[in-house]
């Protein structure tokens, strides 16, 4: 049984304080619930969490879905957005973590990440480094996702094609969110269309793609 | 809570529904109706002239052909049919049934459901997989091993409804199969993708796992390339082939340890398509499970060598070799629906409770050998075994044999489909004959079997008439009469141990 490795970057920047990470903790709860719901998911899925500010931090590592036991995420007072910094220790980890196949074993399914921000990358040098190795590696998927009005997408963009942005950080734009990255990690025992190989499904309304 | 929304249906009917998504599939948002007896799904894209045509034809004319007349009460239980079409803010949906409680998780997972799937539906893939099943289900979620046969002949009996009609499901999956393992039910789901030959073009290719190979293989060429093979009954065939493989044996059977390509995706479309290979192949073994890169939590089912196929029995193997041997290439080689209800039926009655009373599976089937020992516990029987041979006439006095045994065990019944060839056990069988006609039991050390109701029951050995409330001793090599009638049926007894 292959597994689906799942990455999750989260922002804990200062400008994180307050309700946008309590949403984003309800949110991660959330979905961790409604992937344990799933038993093709429970079967699949192993997840890691970075989280960062001026410091990154590997919140779990990459772990199988009954086992992850989630953690209450906090923000310091305040703090700039290191990404790239973050980008790094991704890099570092999946080498670690990722189990490729070889001509005896199958390995996993390309990893999926999903990387939130509200602001832009602070370590605007580690970042610019950092992306080319990130664009080497190979991904079943990144979704990015740009919350509230100060999140600048075009740094996302050079990552990835899809990134979703939020007008808000409040408690109802990350339930969607949260929702919309569990469909997306569950979508592996759905129909698939005949028309297009459809890989995501359809974003909440609340979110709009920037492409 | 949403508010209620109240419309009218496409056939003129009041429809209700709370305005609040209480489930999403691929393509459909579900909805409750007020009081929760149905529920209305919107699909979430627009649906064309054609779809929207098709989901009247299924709502009308199939409704009406197989649901709505005499009979159709049987398949109201097999399958969840929507009855009506609906259209609101440019939304086109259909009205279905509620599934019926046996379909939702009473106790859930383990440790006083730690999941919090209590109150869930039964989706197959729980049941269908050895790790959901050993690390996580409440073991009286699970049900006994002949339960997931009752559920394989009553998904092989919609499925053959389906193809009756010309019509195939084209994405049966487990996600599409609703199973009670507790209470051996199914029901058959998501009914509005039906695929009608020839005129309504399927829009979807299935569900991973249950892809044909030949659909597997053609996916990336566009829909109208005339080498693309799209679902159709025959792809049905190999979807069905699969559930009943895995809904008895907890593993996938083309899922082995073979890599065919180190990109995880492409590796994926060869080992379901082109390149489909069974991992129990008795020649070729390059796909079978590898042990050593298997998690605990998949044995002893994911060992092939502990837990063969061949433990369904000499029916089964043989419609399984057909199904992943020549049939994963030559898609006409693959069993009928028909045939897998027949096989399943036959295999019930080669069934035999463990004696093991902590047995996991609580059932195994005969292996036609003279010391029968269960394949999962490896608890031997002890005691004398009666099998019974089925014979029937044909052409007068002849009895020429069908094929068929009857294992005995203590306290189970005797059937009008066993005394008589021409009554089968399906959804045309009468009242009448639901009812035994006789049964056996280990009585003072001898199996006996008591006759209920069946006039013409003979000791053909002794030359000595049962009457009805009477019995007689099972004895090796004894030959009994069930019936003269035409059909009827001859038991010729081997006692074994």
């Amino acid at each position: 049984m292959r597994r689906l490795p799942v990455y999750l970057l989260i922002d804990t920047s200062g400008s994180m304080r307050g309700e946008p990470i309590q949403s984003v903790n309800v949110g991660l709860q959330t979905m961790l619930a409604s992937l344990r719901n799933d038993p093709h998911a429970l079967e699949s899925v192993y997840l890691s969490i970075i989280t960062y500010d001026r410091d990154v931090n590997l919140v779990f590592p990459l772990t199988e879905l009954p086992s992850v036991n989630l953690p209450e995420i906090k923000t310091p007072e305040s703090g700039p957005t290191h990404l790239g910094e973050a980008l790094k220790l991704l890099c570092k980890r999946m080498d670690m973590e990722i189990e490729m196949s070889t001509e005896e074993a199958k390995g996993d399914w390309m990893p999926l990440l999903f990387i939130m921000t509200d602001g832009k990358p602070s370590d605007l040098q580690v970042f610019r480094n950092v992306v080319p190795e990130i664009n080497k590696r190979q991904f079943g998927n990144i979704i990015a996702c740009a919350a509230g009005p100060k999140a600048k997408e075009e740094f996302l963009k050079e990552i990835t094609d899809t990134v979703v942005s939020l007008d808000t950080t409040d408690s109802s734009a990350f339930q969607h969110f949260f929702k919309w990255v569990s469909a997306s990690v569950s979508v592996g025992n759905r129909s698939i269309g005949a028309a297009d190989d459809m890989q995501l499904p359809p974003p909440p309304p609340e979110i709009n793609i920037v492409i | 809570m949403g508010k209620t929304i109240t419309i009218k249906a496409d056939d003129g009917a009041t429809v209700q529904f709370v305005d609040e998504i209480i489930g999403s599939g691929a393509m459909k948002d579900v909805y409750f109706s007020p009081d929760k007896t149905y529920v209305v799904a919107f699909f979430r894209d627009d649906v064309d002239y054609n779809g929207q045509d098709r989901l009247k034809t299924i709502t009308e004319v199939y409704y009406e052909r197989i649901i709505n007349k005499p009979g159709g009460e049987y398949w109201k239980k097999l399958f969840c049919w929507p009855d009506k079409t609906v259209k609101y803010n440019g939304k086109v949906g259909v009205v279905a049934p509620v599934y019926r409680n046996c379909f939702f998780f009473k106790y859930g997972s383990k440790n006083n459901d730690f999941l919090g799937i209590k109150g869930k539906e039964k989706e197959g893939k729980w049941f269908a997989s050895a790790s959901n099943q050993n690390r996580f289900l409440d073991k009286r979620e699970r049900g006994q091993w002949i339960n997931y046969f009752r559920i394989c002949i009553l998904i092989s009996r919609a499925v053959r409804r389906l193809h009756a009609a010309g019509l195939a499901h084209s994405d049966l999956s487990y996600k599409n199969v609703l199973v009670d393992p507790e209470g051996g039910n199914a029901c058959i789901i998501d009914i509005d993708g039906l695929v009608v030959p020839n005129k309504y073009p399927p829009d979807v290719v299935g569900t991973p796992d249950f892809i044909a190979p030949e659909v597997m293989a053609t996916n990336k060429l566009k829909k109208d390339d005339p080498n693309r093979s799209l679902p159709n009954i025959n792809t049905d065939k190999h979807a069905l082939s699969v559930l009943i493989y895995m809904y008895l044996l907890y593993r996938h059977p083309l899922r082995g340890k073979k890599v065919h390509d180190s990109d995880p995706q492409k590796d994926e479309e060869l080992s379901m398509g082109e390149k489909a290979l069974f991992i129990e192949h008795p020649t070729d073994d390059s796909n079978r499970p590898d042990i050593k890169n298997i998690k605990q939590s998949y044995l002893p089912w994911a060992d092939v060598s502990k837990v063969p196929y061949t433990i369904c029995g000499p029916y089964l193997k043989d419609l399984f070799d057909r199904s992943f041997m020549d049939g994963l290439q030559e898609t006409s080689k693959r069993p009928a629906a028909a045939e897998w209800e027949q096989a399943l039926v036959k295999t019930i009655d080669l069934m035999q409770p463990c004696i093991n009373r902590g047995c996991d599976q609580g059932w195994f089937v005969f292996d036609n050998t003279t010391k029968p020992i269960c394949p999962f516990c490896k608890t031997p029987f002890s005691g004398k075994l009666p099998v019974l041979n089925l014979y029937s006439s044909r052409h007068g006095g002849k009895f020429m044999p069908d094929n068929h045994r009857l294992m005995v065990y203590h306290n189970q019944y005797l059937y009008k489909w066993h005394s008589n060839r021409m009554v089968f056990p399906n959804e045309r069988l009468t009242d009448a004959d639901k009812k035994p006609v006789g049964y056996f039991v280990l009585h003072q050390n001898k199996w006996m079997l008591v006759n209920q109701g069946l006039p013409d029951l003979k000791d053909m050995t002794e030359d000595v008439e049962i009457p009805i409330n009477s019995m007689v001793e099972l004895t090796d090599n004894k030959q009994i009469l069930l019936s003269k009638e035409e059909g009827g049926r001859l038991i010729l007894v081997q006692l074994v141990g």
